[in-house]
């Protein structure tokens, strides 16, 4: 169906390279156009007048990245919030209970991400704004309120224990969902 | 820090690297960039092995033994994962996807060599 839209909106053979994520048996044929295929997801996802042709998706060009980079967050998130509540719940309720909550928040921001249709976009947009109120605050509550925020969430400082990327993929996510965001006139 | 962690950092950082470099030049996944994390797989899979071997001759495990596996068994997934993620669309983005393999086994390698000892 995914297949079907973006064919009549994009004539272009070079589009080909965007949109075999929806075809994996067309992907050796997809080989054939690498180099054409960078520039037509770039324009496709940049355009912001060809928003009521494109289709409702996110799962396509530098969308794959994030979905990626949000799919292992939520498998680190799930499994430290799953140990630390397994071992060591009592020490620290609270931030355990926070490190399961961002788990959930990233699993269904991955899951939503890839999903197509403007019910999972309303679904990404809310998870992606928890997320970023969620590293803010309790970024800025580890910093000015250690001694209660003592222990390690993926959110603590601002995520400075995973790099900082939790600062950087909500942020990287809204401006994606916002270029991908579905046409305002179709119901 | 062991041999295991310094093979998968070596191999880890040249993939990411090789994978970067075909994603910023605009190239969709290849051979080369598909193999470099092949190698990642096959480094850490040496690791898989000779833990196993470890554990056999009686080495024990300074953490939590399950926490150990689970991380390696999970790092063992993640290029096989990414590969599939990757030439499901091949986009010069899907070598970015790849490239985040070797920073993600290197790391989690060393979060392996801490629970060991």
């Amino acid at each position: 169906m995914e297949e079907a839209k973006n064919v009549t909106a994009k004539p272009s053979l070079e589009d080909t390279g965007t949109t075999p994520g929806v075809a994996p048996p067309g992907a050796s044929s997809a080989g054939s156009v690498p180099a054409g295929s960078v520039p037509a997801g770039e324009t496709s996802a940049g355009d912001s007048s060809a928003a009521p042709a494109a289709p409702d998706t996110r799962n396509t060009g530098p969308g794959r990245l994030l979905i990626a980079v949000y799919a292992v967050f939520a498998i680190s998130a799930t499994a430290r919030a799953g140990y630390q509540i397994l071992t060591k719940f009592s020490e620290a309720p609270l931030a355990y209970l926070l490190s399961a909550f961002a788990a959930v928040v990233y699993l269904v921001a991955t899951v939503s991400l890839a999903k197509s249709g403007r019910t999972w976009f309303r679904v990404s947009v809310v998870a992606v704004l928890v997320e970023l109120v969620g590293v803010l605050v309790v970024g800025a509550l580890s910093v000015f309120d250690s001694v209660n925020f003592p222990h390690e969430t993926v959110w603590s400082l601002f995520g400075r224990g995973y790099a900082f990327i939790p600062l950087l993929l909500p942020v990287l996510g809204l401006i994606w969902l916002y270029r991908r965001r579905p046409a305002p006139n179709r119901a | 820090m062991d041999a295991y962690f310094y093979i998968i950092m070596v191999v880890g950082l040249v993939s990411t690297v090789i994978c970067l470099t075909a994603g910023i030049l605009k190239k969709a996944p290849n051979d080369t960039t598909i193999l470099s994390v092949a190698a990642v797989e096959l480094s850490l899979l040496v690791y898989l092995v000779g833990s196993i071997v470890r554990v056999a001759g009686g080495e024990p495990i300074a953490g939590e033994p399950w926490e150990f596996w689970g991380y390696l068994l999970t790092a063992l997934l993640l290029p096989v994962a990414a590969v599939y993620w990757a030439i499901l669309e091949r986009t010069r983005w899907s070598n970015f996807v790849l490239a985040a393999v070797g920073v993600t086994a290197l790391v989690m390698a060393a979060r392996m060599n801490q629970i060991w000892y």
